[in-house]
């Protein structure tokens, strides 16, 4: 670390570096203080990314081998190689359930919840009266976040006697016991999801802002209709930010976990229909006591999200349009 | 970075100031990173506070339950701190769901509440992995007098020949009916020894007369407590040391008993069966107002009482009554890490034992451990759905058959399997058959640990 530091070039260092025997001894000085003035201040940060994050990450990787139970005394603790990664693909039906209801999950609420922030940020483009507060109705759903009060409302509303069912039955129509049916359970978290696009749509309507007028007096000029000019110079302008919310999303799509444990009582059911991959996490270690496994499946996600961003962005070249870029 | 500080023995080779101060900036730095965690570490350790009798003692005390047991709880331990004022007690509950999450993330850092509530379905997990403070020094020395106690109880705590916990009480399952319900339709109550099917015959009568949003009797069909009775009942068990003791067929069997049920809608739609699966008070159907029965525990009759205006009766499950036996409600247990273990005894001895304590309880947690007070709490007894629960407990003691040994490490799990697995069948997702063999399957590797 002391080498490299030592070697690499600063715009305000007088010397070439390699050559610290030229330098002034006050220049010298003054390099020092500010070197631990960054670290000083850099340190709150540091030490929590170390002690918060990068230490228990890589630890739960170590886990991910061991039979590690949560309860018993570290000396208990056996490396048993790859037998928890085994045991997911082979042993574990539920982790095929939940695969199967996170990646449903996902495919379905995400492309949805970004259809319609879209959709209403460019109805609140406009500028109008009274925009500005239903651009903070709209918002609202996505502050309350995946807040545990939110779930409950939900899990009694979508309930056999809640009341949309009640709703619906004033127009005649018989509703379901949403939440305890497994065929609509699921269905339910993703309304829940899709309804707090509040926060991809703020991020929508800045990148509205930023088309330039002028592409759109053009288009018009040229004789292009209101849905020509959305597909013509709206979506291509917008990519980069459609691109940004689209990977925010899905990863944020694939860690809820929240309304999923409240509204199906932290069971996943019924029938494993709400079973998000990290409800199936969670119940392994601290339900089942697998602490071992519940790392390993951790990691298989972790690399499972990983790729999929990647997948994104080798894909992005194709269809992204940086407007600063080489076209 | 005073420069006056002594430099390290390789600062006069090194080959320039410069990288030599940060080099040594750095190495301090790790070391305070180490040092101070190591010293905050240490002054932890530090308030190891007096052993000696009569120091002052603080106790961390975990347990779940409602609102009235939360008062009676809180009596009980303001009865202790007056007898002994140099004890603290740190009591914290909150309600059954998320119980265990809790008690499991604060006993991975190996720091378990000194003591804790936990029951039969929880206590070889915490047991077998040595959470739980080893209580048979204190009772073979008296300070825990199990004198009194019925030897049952005792037994069941007990996990490979140490006293693991100590029975706060003794509890049998118990089917709660609605009896206002049945009178105002007409229907008799549901009787002690009645095979499932005279209660699926009894309950699709109910379903006929309750006019389309009233189902006769819950489906249990995927509570583990309704399947060991039922396979005791036949001389069966449930579990076999840590392996199953029934057969696939006995679980296919059992799935298609209640397919029977479900066909003479003497249940409730499965979306209504769900609500109530996973046993909490509030969501019984009895409470909902959506079936005349509810599979519960006979000392949760007073807390299901409290929460609805139909008078409740109580009644074995069906079956051979022989399936029952003296289970304990709920344990005591202590924390091996704790670092009063001989004040966790004497607090846990004084809850068991103590008259005034069993007083203020009832029978709250089960029918008190201790016979002595049980006597004297069930003539003391004033509120009627206590008064029922003893009547029942006290019916049936004749007829119990032998206690079995508490669930294995895995029963948790297991537990959930069965739940899950059941719902398929409720659900017309999967034939019982299929269900079974599931089940079955995925047990094997639910209980290997």
């Amino acid at each position: 670390m002391a080498l490299s530091t030592a070697t690499k070039p600063r715009p305000d260092d007088p010397a070439p570096a390699g050559t610290p025997g030229r330098r002034t001894r006050a220049g010298r000085r003054r390099h020092r203080a500010e070197g631990v003035a960054g670290y000083v201040f850099l340190s709150p940060w540091l030490i929590g990314l170390m002690a918060i994050t990068a230490f228990p990450m890589l630890f739960s990787l170590y886990l991910s081998f061991t039979n590690y139970d949560v309860l018993s005394s570290w000396e208990l603790v056996e490396w048993v190689g790859l037998d928890n990664y085994r045991r997911m693909f082979g042993e574990d039906p539920a982790f095929w359930h939940a695969v199967t209801v996170t990646l449903t999950y996902a495919l379905i609420a995400v492309p949805l919840k970004l259809a319609a922030a879209l959709g209403v940020a460019l109805l609140l483009n406009r500028e109008r009266r009274g925009v500005g507060l239903f651009r903070s109705l709209f918002y609202l759903p996505s502050l309350l976040g995946g807040s545990v009060a939110l779930a409950l409302v939900w899990r009694a509303m979508f309930g056999g006697d809640g009341a949309f069912n009640s709703f619906l039955g004033l127009f005649g129509i018989q509703g379901r016991a949403w939440v305890n049916d497994p065929s609509w359970a699921l269905e339910t978290l993703m309304v829940l999801a899709i309804w707090q696009f509040g926060a991809p749509m703020v991020i929508f309507l800045a990148g509205l802002k930023q088309v330039p007028t002028e592409l759109y007096e053009a288009a018009s000029v040229d004789g292009a209709g209101r849905v020509r000019q959305f597909w013509n110079v709206t979506l291509p302008m917008l990519s980069p930010v459609i691109f940004f919310n689209l990977v925010l999303e899905t990863i944020n799509g694939f860690q809820g976990f929240t309304s999923a444990y409240v509204i199906s009582n932290g069971t996943g059911g019924p029938v494993y229909s709400t079973l998000l991959y990290t409800l199936h996490i969670y119940d392994q270690g601290f339900g089942e006591f697998r602490m071992g496994y519940a790392s390993a499946l951790s990691w298989v996600f972790l690399l499972a999200i990983a790729v999929i961003t990647v997948i994104f962005f080798s894909t992005g070249r194709f269809w992204v349009h940086y407007s600063d870029g080489d076209d | 970075m005073h420069p006056r500080t002594p430099p390290t023995a390789d600062a006069s080779t090194a080959p320039g100031h410069r990288s030599l101060h940060r080099r040594d900036l750095l190495r301090r730095l790790t070391a305070a990173m180490v040092a101070v965690p190591l010293v905050l570490g240490a002054a932890a350790c530090g308030d190891d506070e007096a052993k000696e009798p009569g120091g002052p003692v603080s106790i961390e005390f975990f347990w779940w339950g409602g609102e009235a047991r939360a008062e009676m709880t809180q009596k009980a331990l303001d009865l202790y701190t007056q007898k002994n004022p140099n004890v603290t007690i740190k009591p914290v509950w909150q309600a059954f769901d998320g119980y265990y999450d809790k008690l499991a993330t604060i006993s991975a850092g190996g720091n378990a509440p000194d003591v804790f509530q936990i029951d039969d379905n929880g206590l070889a997990e915490y047991a077998s992995r040595n959470v739980t403070l080893d209580l048979t020094p204190y009772v073979k020395d008296n300070r825990i007098d199990l004198s009194k106690h019925a030897e049952g109880l005792t037994r069941y705590g007990q996990l490979d020949g140490k006293q693991v916990a100590i029975a706060t009480g003794e509890n049998t399952p118990a089917m709660i009916y609605d009896k206002t319900k049945l009178k105002e339709l007409g229907v008799g109550e549901p009787q002690e020894g009645w095979s499932y099917e005279q209660l699926f015959d009894w309950a699709s009568q109910v379903t006929a007369k309750g006019g389309g949003k009233y189902w006769g009797t819950m489906d249990t069909s995927s509570d583990y407590k309704a399947l060991w009775l039922w396979l005791r009942a036949q001389g069966k068990e449930f579990y076999d040391g840590n392996k199953l003791a029934f057969t696939e067929a006995d679980l296919a069997a059992w799935f298609r008993l209640w397919q029977g049920a479900r066909a003479k809608n003497a249940t409730p739609p499965a979306d209504v069966v769900h609500e109530a699966v996973t046993g909490s008070v509030a969501t019984q159907l009895v409470v909902t107002g959506k079936a005349a029965t509810s599979f519960m525990w006979s000392n949760q009759l007073g807390e299901l009482q409290k929460a609805t205006k139909n008078e409740l009766g109580m009644v074995a499950y069906p079956g051979d009554p022989k399936g029952q036996w003296a289970r304990a409600s709920l344990y005591w247990a202590g924390s091996r890490s704790t670092k009063h273990p001989e004040a966790v005894a004497d607090l846990i001895n004084f809850l068991v034992n103590d008259p005034e304590v069993a007083k203020i309880f009832g029978v709250d947690r089960g029918l008190p451990s201790n016979m002595d007070t049980r006597t004297s709490v069930a003539a003391g007894l004033t509120d009627p759905a206590m008064k029922t629960t003893v009547e029942f407990e006290n019916a049936l003691a004749p007829k119990f058959g032998p206690a079995p040994t508490p669930p294995p490490k895995g029963h948790s799990g297991l537990r959930n399997k069965l739940r899950d697995i059941a719902e398929s069948v409720t659900y017309g997702r999967a034939t019982p058959e299929d269900a079974a063999k599931q089940f079955f399957a995925e047990a094997q590797a639910a209980l290997a640990g």
